[in-house]
């Protein structure tokens, strides 16, 4: 038995200095960390992270959970700490649970970002911020206003009253409202608590109630295809207009029908390019603390704030891109 | 007069919410809108019957909502697998009947309360739900929703299915020896062994009858649209329990029926789009409606404390 744990130990010492000899003579290892790996949203991630590494000529590791599970991430981390990557970086399940394992790495020297989820602020150097509530809000403020010419009543759906984020995104819609809109008017806002059929249901009496209603903005993703399908029933298609913040495969038949004109989010493949470009200049030593700047190939440059990268405007999904994209 | 006392109270306030509507709001009455908003409801009342039955008896099936979430997914699946709609119905309507026959044998056979049996049962439902989903839509194929029948005539269809539900359900549960078994054993459930009925196969069934009813109501909702979401049906269980409670079926069993849950769900279902119809405040949509559910048990303890249980 003894014997069996010596050659066992001379094993790991063998492969790990077949990695460490690998990754010094040539490529940087970064390893990238999503919520759940079957998951579509990460995958577009995943192949914007694929063309960053080619460009950087670096090698890629892509692992997570098969459903969002948090010990099993914690697990991934601690087997890539004993493998020696150069750089992980994580959407984080559980923003404490995963903060321990991302600690130990930074101490063994592996360079630790976040992206689309933050864990805690001292167990990762940055946070690749895909959007920030006042993003959010203007971009959509901004596109609703584009879509209804800059004036009418339009109405809001939102996932609860009280909802952190709900209120934060709501907050900067109207804010933007007041300062640039003065001719479009907020005439009613409902909440479907995260539920279509119930967004549907509100829709359609707020249909009924404001004739004159030009527009309806969703701001929690059941919201859109809920609104959008009661418009479709009201026979209002085209007349009253749909968007707000969704995923594309859950709006994919309204927007091709003409019914939800815009679906808002981040564009998921930025996230991964980008966060692949940070990680690296991040092991390069070309991005310090209090660096302002980030230059990221293709996508040309992003402002940091603080520790947090910002990957800037929301990226609008309609009818002429929407097929691109399947998450 | 006097029985009824209780659900036409109910229906009185009902009929003073629409006449308040055609007075202030008279948009309310646009036909479209109006049978859009009917449609919406009718897999609720299509429950109801079933929680109905279930309270009656003195029990309580808090997983409705969860079974109802498990049905339309599965209903939906079966559908993007190219199922024809005629295959689909029945297997959400088996489906429901089994997780219902799970309730009712724990239940019934094991003698466990209901309460807990179904809390278990709920959370159990919506957590393997979410693993397997992980939140993500199903997309029907086409001539899945309306049934391929068209908005108009679907519509129409789903809310006359409903109200045929409501009618065969009221009518069996007075006219019918099996309907007043469930009263019998809802009042007192040794009286009824004594007279040689067998109140846990009674129990064991209206959990079935639940579970299809909510299998078959799920199906209902799927045909309304072209996606299903597999949160929808949460918070069913409390929208339905509180229907059929303010529509006075009392919570402590034996008495009440299912005109009144209908009206109780009407009354209910119509409080949110009163007030998008009245420009009022969001924040007050639950809060009415906890109200109203507050007033109707304070009136049933009223009248339980007047010694006039029935």
């Amino acid at each position: 038995m003894k014997k069996l744990l010596h050659v066992c130990a001379a094993g790991a010492v063998f492969l790990a200095s077949l990695v460490t000899a690998s990754a010094a003579d040539a490529k940087l290892v970064v390893a990238m960390l999503p919520k759940s790996k079957g998951n579509a949203y990460f995958i577009s991630c995943k192949a914007g992270a694929d063309k960053a590494a080619k460009e950087l000529g670096v090698q890629l590791l892509f692992d997570g959970p098969t459903d969002s599970n948090a010990a099993k991430q914690n697990e991934i981390v601690e087997n890539w700490i004993t493998l020696g990557v150069d750089v992980i970086a994580v959407a984080a399940e559980n923003k404490e649970g995963i903060s321990t394992a991302l600690r130990k790495a930074q101490k063994q020297g592996i360079k630790v970002l976040t992206y689309d989820a933050d864990a805690m602020t001292d167990a990762r150097s940055f946070f690749v911020n895909q959007a920030t509530p006042e993003g959010i809000g203007q971009g959509l403020m901004d596109e609703a206003a584009r879509l209804t010419g800059g004036e009418g009543e339009f109405a809001m759906i939102v996932a609860s009253l009280t909802a952190a984020n709900q209120r934060e995104w709501q907050k900067h819609v109207e804010a933007r409202l007041k300062e640039k809109y003065p001719k479009m008017k907020l005439v009613a806002v409902r909440p479907c608590d995260d539920l279509k059929d119930k967004a549907q249901s509100e829709a359609t009496a707020m249909l009924s109630a404001n004739p004159k209603l030009k527009l309806i903005m969703a701001i929690c993703s059941p919201g859109v295809p809920g609104a959008a399908e009661a418009v479709k029933q009201a026979g209002q298609t085209g007349k009253v207009k749909v968007m707000g913040l969704g995923l594309p495969n859950e709006n994919r038949r309204y927007v091709k029908e003409g019914v939800t004109d815009s679906i808002i989010l981040w564009n998921t493949g930025d996230l991964g390019y980008l966060t692949i470009y940070a990680g690296v200049a991040l092991a390069k030593d070309e991005l310090k603390q209090g660096a302002k700047t980030l230059k990221a190939g293709s996508l040309g440059t992003f402002s940091i704030v603080g520790d947090n990268i910002l990957l800037g405007k929301p990226f609008i999904f309609n009818k002429a891109n929407i097929d691109q994209f399947d998450f | 007069m006097k029985t009824y006392f209780r659900e036409l109270s109910v229906a009185a306030a009902l009929v003073v919410v629409l006449l308040a509507l055609a007075v202030f709001a008279p948009a309310f009455y646009q036909p479209q809108p109006l049978l859009s908003l009917l449609t919406r409801e009718a897999p609720t009342l299509v429950v109801a019957c079933g929680m109905a039955l279930v309270i009656i008896s003195r029990q309580i099936d808090i997983s409705v909502g969860a079974q109802f979430s498990v049905c339309s997914v599965c209903a939906g699946l079966l559908a993007a697998r190219g199922w024809p709609i005629y295959l689909v119905l029945p297997a959400s309507a088996a489906c429901g009947a089994f997780l219902g026959a799970l309730n009712g044998a724990l239940v019934a056979g094991l003698r466990l309360p209901s309460i807990v049996v179904t809390l278990a049962t709920m959370v159990t439902l919506r957590q393997g739900l979410n693993l397997v989903r992980q939140g993500e839509f199903v997309n029907l194929p086409d001539g899945v929703q309306w049934l391929g029948l068209g908005q108009t005539a679907g519509q129409w269809l789903i809310v006359l299915t409903a109200l045929g539900f409501l009618v065969a359900f009221g009518l069996g549960l007075r006219h019918l020896a099996a309907g007043r078994f469930v009263y019998a054993v809802g009042s007192d459930a040794e009286a009824a062994r004594l007279a040689g009925l067998r109140p846990q196969l009674a129990t064991f069934l209206v959990f079935v009858l639940l579970g299809a009813l909510t299998g078959l109501a799920a199906m209902m909702n799927v045909a309304q649209s072209p996606q299903v979401q597999p949160l929808s049906g949460s918070g069913l269980e409390l929208k339905v329990i509180a229907a059929v409670v303010v529509g006075g079926v009392a919570i402590s069993g034996g008495r009440g029926n299912l005109w009144g849950a209908f009206a109780g769900l009407l009354l209910l279902a119509c409080v949110a789009p009163a007030l998008t119809h009245l420009h009022v405040e969001a924040y007050w949509e639950k809060a009415i409606q906890g109200a109203i559910i507050l007033l109707a048990v304070v009136a049933d303890g009223l009248r339980s404390r007047k010694g006039g249980h029935r």
